[in-house]
């Protein structure tokens, strides 16, 4: 077995990596860019070494370096983690020929998979069910268009190198088609340096299913069961589950089956997915094979009971799997969240800073999970994934996962960043997605417009009113015990309150009982228990004997509840002041819409519209440039230009404005 | 006696109707509240005790004897905010629009012989149009009684202003010399001469609420401490206010329970200042993150942001915070700033609050606009200030400390108490950069000497220990400890006592 290991990775990964590494009795290297001197993967490892400047080509992805880290280390092994060098074929070749270890597929096998093209030939000739497509290279716009009437329209087209989602477009008509092979290969060649593009049909009601496969180096193969990964937002996985609720005992075993004769046509070594595309009639395609691991293994390890990571390192070893297919178990059901730092009512944009508050629930044994990569005082920067943390959960059903789902993502407090904490808890509240029935279009039928406040209706209200009674009564109890009263004149709190709430008055009476209160309200009673001190993110205990976890901030005289997804400001009075705030006038927010304001930080890199120009309702006004995404700002309404207030280049603030209109 | 008893209830009927019940829906109309509306709201329910409401105006003229009100436009007495006393005033705009008749000031100065008698606080409430013309200079009289009084008073108790209507010309000026200024935005107004006088003197057009608003005030000229969304948010808040302040400058800060634990540790702190010296950051995350609860009062948040002032608690006790603001203006201090803390600092001082300063400070802010303004003048209030005060002082310099402005910002040798530092603290005259382009000017031209030379300067001078062996500072600790080591320096300074000579009093550089 290794003695020592580097991790070529940053994040959560790169920790998790880390903690089995550790367990198994191996020592650890990190590696590091300038921005991450302060991260916690740094901070896990027994040795880090800063391999260059925080942009990851000059760092990350430097073969250079990172075998140069090996030499100075004496590391004998590399796990890549996922992302950055993972899934490249001539890292694994230099190791290889430096005399270190690739955790993972050998570089043919990378190699074959690497490619969607080649990838798909040789699932044709291991008898792997297959999109209908065209797999050789496309030259030009007209070509595209032309392959795509024989395949018949919808169409997808992607980027042969592409993964996650990126450089992949999906055309309804030949417009879009030509369209979309363009800008598909613009970007194909800006990410990934490749430009070849396929086309291939589009599934409809498609569902994305992928089989978790481990080889060894004596030619033993297993699947470990699917991952459901359905729930995308705009390609990008949201929510993992294992098992699928849409498989069925015999289409789980045809696709494990495919899924092992593919990887064994590579002679598949260490851990790797084939993902397939699952339709309607549970018709399966093959789509492609990540040579790596993926960011949703979590999920597979807590029904199978393995742990990846460690698989991969024995293998690595040489060492043979010492299970065989029938000792696979699949037990109860895993669901993970992906925590991001993004704004989901912003429309998903990307948001940066620094992680003021992070306290991840607590971690539960073989219930819950949190792998994280990052800690409080931690920073998020605009140059690596948004991804922040994952959440996994474990039940012995899947309604029961998804309960539990819900209560850690109540106990999940960020602040500084913006997350899609408020999305992930309505999504485990969707309907649909409750009910298992739903496929990759859930979230952009469910959300057309984006994701707002308005998706997120509480299904209890009472609980938020209650409890913000009981945390102003907390308040006022503590007042009373001021210095400096006069003597027989004390502060005697009240208990009647009025608690204000989307501008709607409730009574509450809220009595102070041994360990918490019972509260009155709309002639119900509720008994709340909680040891909830000032200043705490999280007011957790118990109301009528049940568990109750929500987060709370103090602004001004306002309470911010933050329970199952909604984020309430709750004002609590005495009646008679509730009475008078109600002849107070209700003020109207400034109109914003006569600008245009930027979204997020990050750098204008163009304004597309001159003053006095008219523009209509959706034509793009500006682009910013935030965590080396491009965002195009775009009218929301037909209007005429006034003013531009930044110039391009300049470094924006969120709500800065850009255009004013007039 | 039934005719006295029955006439009682129709006087005290009669005041508490005010100007009638068309002038209070008027009032509410405006989206403002009664004085009495007020002071129900801002007092213990139950608790006020009301004077005076007998007190009719003394005038005759203009036909004004036939038009009284018991109580003359302004409600006067005594109530308790969470037990604790304070007096009050509350002008009532319904009667003769809040205009200060000399009866009306006379009521006013009565309740702060009061307050000054048994040392407690004073809170007025102002909404009124001004002087009561047809007084005459028996109105501006009264005007000039109540100064008097708030200035006698000033430093003995402390005395708040909440502005919730018009507040012009002389009127200004008594709370002006009160000890803070809360508005209510788009319902106050405050300003020497009005938008109209103002057009014909100097042909600018402007509105009131532009000249004298709350936002202006709270944000441009720094007259108002804090600005609030309306009457009831003034007034609760006020409540919570009011919990940080003592009752005289006899007693001790007020002291409230607290399960925040003095030990506490915060290592999210560690990495709050950024490797990148040129970067800014938060000082207000290490403000919330040190202070009981996370709860800090912050005054004056929108005027000369680049120093953050306010009240918050450490193991229960009210304490003042000063702070340099590094994502403003990297901090410097500049003339606005300087005058925000130096106030600050002297109330703290005049009402035994303990001071707490967090340095990171590049310098004063140079340019003809802060030399002309008068930057030496008024940095020195700054100076002046913590170099006079008594009060414990905790001092914590998280970054750069430079040159003159390391002295002022309540350094060791002002008398500071317990000075610590971050590790990552430079102490020293000016920055690197600056500092090797002035020894080591022949070099300039040498990029590469310069860059040297800088990087042995900042190895020498940009670190906390050329200080510390001096003594200036007292200990370098880890951010992580800093409320710690805050709450300890505090127990250990419970019982300061340090005297200025005695003088009638010192000549600050106003």
């Amino acid at each position: 077995m290794f003695k020592k290991i580097l991790i070529a990775n940053r994040g959560e990964i790169a920790c998790r990596v880390i903690k089995t590494a550790r367990r198994m009795g191996i020592k650890t290297v990190a590696v590091f860019s300038e921005a991450d001197r302060l991260a916690r993967h740094v901070e896990l490892a027994d040795e880090a070494v800063c391999i260059g400047p925080p942009p990851s080509k000059e760092s990350y992805l430097s073969i250079d370096k990172i075998i140069a880290a090996c030499r100075e280390t004496g590391a004998e092994a590399v796990h890549p983690g996922y992302g950055f060098l993972s899934e490249n074929a001539e890292f694994c070749a230099r190791l290889e020929a430096a005399g270190i270890v690739f955790i993972g597929p050998r570089a043919h096998a990378m190699k074959a998979m690497g490619d969607k093209i080649a990838s798909k030939k040789l699932a044709i000739a291991a008898k792997v069910s297959t999109i209908p497509g065209y797999t050789d290279v496309i030259h030009d716009a007209e070509e595209a268009v032309r392959i795509a009437a024989g395949i018949g329209y919808p169409v997808m087209i992607k980027a042969s190198a592409g993964g996650g989602g990126k450089g992949l477009r999906v055309a309804w008509n030949e417009h879009e088609a030509r369209e979309g092979f363009q800008s598909c290969r613009n970007e194909a060649r800006n990410s990934f340096g490749d430009d070849r593009v396929f086309i291939e049909k589009f599934i409809e009601e498609p569902r994305h299913i992928e089989i978790q496969v481990l080889g060894d180096a004596h030619g033993n193969l297993v699947y470990l069961w699917e991952r459901e990964c359905s729930l995308q937002r705009r390609h990008q996985k949201v929510v993992e589950e294992a098992p699928s609720p849409f498989l069925d005992e015999a289409t789980r075993r045809a696709m494990g089956e495919q899924a092992v004769a593919l990887a064994r046509a590579v002679d598949y070594q260490s851990a790797g997915t084939v993902e397939f595309v699952v339709g309607r009639d549970r018709s399966f395609y093959f789509l492609e094979m990540n040579t790596r691991l993926q960011v949703e293994h979590p999920v597979t390890e807590f029904i199978t009971g393995l742990d990846l990571v460690e698989q991969m390192i024995l293998v690595a070893a040489g060492e043979k799997l010492a299970f065989a297919q029938q000792d696979v178990r699949l037990d109860g059901w895993a669901m993970e969240c992906r925590i991001n730092a993004e704004d989901p009512f912003r429309n998903f944009l990307p948001s940066i800073g620094r992680l003021v508050k992070y306290q991840p629930p607590a971690q539960v044994e073989n219930h819950v999970r949190v792998d994280t990569g990052v800690a409080e005082g931690g920073e998020i920067s605009m140059y690596y994934d948004p991804m922040i943390a994952k959440l996994i959960v474990h039940g012995a059903t899947r309604d029961q996962a998804i309960m539990r789902m819900r209560d850690a993502l109540n106990a999940f407090v960020i602040r500084g960043v913006s997350t899609n904490i408020a999305f992930q808890s309505a999504l485990m509240q969707n309907p649909r997605f409750v009910s298992g029935n739903f496929n990759t279009s859930l979230i952009g039928e469910e959300y057309p417009h984006g994701f707002n406040a308005a998706d997120l209706p509480h299904d209890d209200p009472a609980l938020l009113i209650v409890a913000a009674a009981a945390i102003h009564r907390r308040y006022l109890e503590r007042n009373a015990t001021i210095s400096g009263q006069m003597p027989g004149h004390e502060y005697v709190p009240g208990n009647d309150f009025v608690v204000l709430m989307n501008e709607v008055q409730h009574k509450v009476v809220a009595t102070p009982v041994a360990g918490g209160f019972d509260v009155a309200y709309g002639g119900d009673r509720y008994a709340l228990r909680s040891d909830w001190e000032f200043g705490q993110s999280l007011y957790q205990g118990s109301i009528n004997g049940n568990g109750l976890c929500m987060q709370v901030e103090r602004l001004g005289l306002k309470y911010r509840l933050s329970h199952w997804g909604t984020r309430a400001d709750v004002q609590v009075l005495s009646a008679h002041a509730a009475e008078l705030l109600a002849l107070m006038p209700k003020k109207a927010p400034p109109d914003l819409s006569r600008f245009l304001l930027s979204p997020m930080p990050g750098m204008l890199t163009e304004v597309t519209v001159l003053p006095g120009q008219a523009v209509k309702a959706g034509e793009k006004l500006a682009v910013i440039e935030a965590m080396k995404m491009e965002n195009v700002l775009k009218a929301e309404q037909d209007c005429v230009v006034d003013k531009i207030l930044a110039k391009p280049g300049e470094s924006l603030a969120v709500d800065q404005a850009i255009i004013a209109f007039k | 006696m039934h005719t006295i008893i029955r006439q009682l209830e129709e006087k005290r009927e009669q005041a508490r109707a005010g100007g009638g019940a068309q002038r209070i829906a008027a009032q509410h109309a405006k989206g403002k509240l009664t004085a009495r509306e007020r002071i129900e709201l801002l007092l213990d329910p139950g608790t006020f005790e009301e004077w005076d409401m007998f007190v009719e105006h003394r005038c005759s003229d203009f036909g004004m004897d036939g038009q009284k009100v018991p109580g003359d436009g302004v409600v006067t007495g005594y109530g308790t905010i969470n037990g604790r006393m304070v007096f009050v005033y509350s002008q009532d705009f319904t009667v003769f629009g809040g205009a200060l008749s000399e009866a009306h000031a006379e009521k006013i100065c009565k309740v702060m012989d009061h307050a000054m008698k048994v040392g407690v606080p004073v809170i007025g409430l102002n909404d009124s149009g001004g002087a009561r013309i047809q007084e005459g200079v028996a109105s501006l009289g009264g005007y000039a009684d109540v100064f008097q009084k708030n200035v006698l008073a000033s430093g003995v108790v402390p005395q708040i202003s909440m502005i919730m209507g018009p507040c012009a010309g002389g009127a200004v000026y008594s709370p002006a010399m009160t000890d803070f200024i809360f508005m209510v935005k788009d319902t106050s107004y405050m300003f020497v001469t009005g938008p109209e006088v103002v057009k014909t003197v100097t042909h600018e057009e402007v509105s009131a609420e532009e000249l004298g608003g709350a936002t202006s005030h709270a944000s441009r000229s720094g007259v108002a401490d804090l600005a609030f969304e309306n009457d009831v948010e003034a007034l609760l808040m006020l409540r919570r206010f009011f919990n940080y302040l003592p009752l005289n400058n006899r007693e001790q800060s007020p002291s409230r329970a607290t399960n925040d634990p003095a030990e506490r540790l915060d290592h999210s702190l560690d990495t709050l200042v950024p490797a990148n010296a040129n970067q800014p950051y938060d000082m207000k995350e290490l403000i919330v993150k040190s202070v009981d609860d996370g709860d800090f009062f912050e005054l004056q948040p929108e005027y000369a942001r680049n120093i953050i002032i306010g009240f918050a608690r450490m193991e229960g006790q009210t304490i003042g915070i000063v702070a340099n603001q590094p994502l403003v203006l990297a901090g410097c201090l500049d003339i606005k700033s300087s005058i925000k803390a130096a106030r600050f600092v002297r109330f703290c001082d005049a009402f035994n609050i303990p001071v707490i300063t967090f340095v990171d400070v590049p310098g004063f802010m140079p340019g003809t606009a802060q030399e002309y303004g008068g930057i030496i003048k008024h940095g020195a209030k700054l100076l002046y200030a913590y170099a006079e005060c008594t009060v414990p002082k905790v001092t914590v310099i998280t970054r750069k400390a430079y040159g003159g402005a390391y002295d002022v910002m309540a350094s060791k040798h002002l008398r500071g108490d317990v000075n610590f530092a971050w590790p990552s603290a430079e102490i020293a005259v000016m920055g690197p950069k600056g500092a090797v382009e002035i020894i080591f000017r022949k070099d300039i031209g040498d990029a590469q000497k310069i860059a040297e030379r800088t990087e042995e300067y900042r190895q020498k001078f940009a670190n906390p220990f050329i200080a510390g062996h001096r003594g200036f500072i007292d200990d370098v600790i880890m951010p992580n400890e800093t409320r710690k080591r805050i709450c300890r320096s505090l127990a250990m300074l419970k019982r300061k006592k340090l005297e200025n000579p005695w003088r009638k009093h010192g000549n600050i550089p106003l």
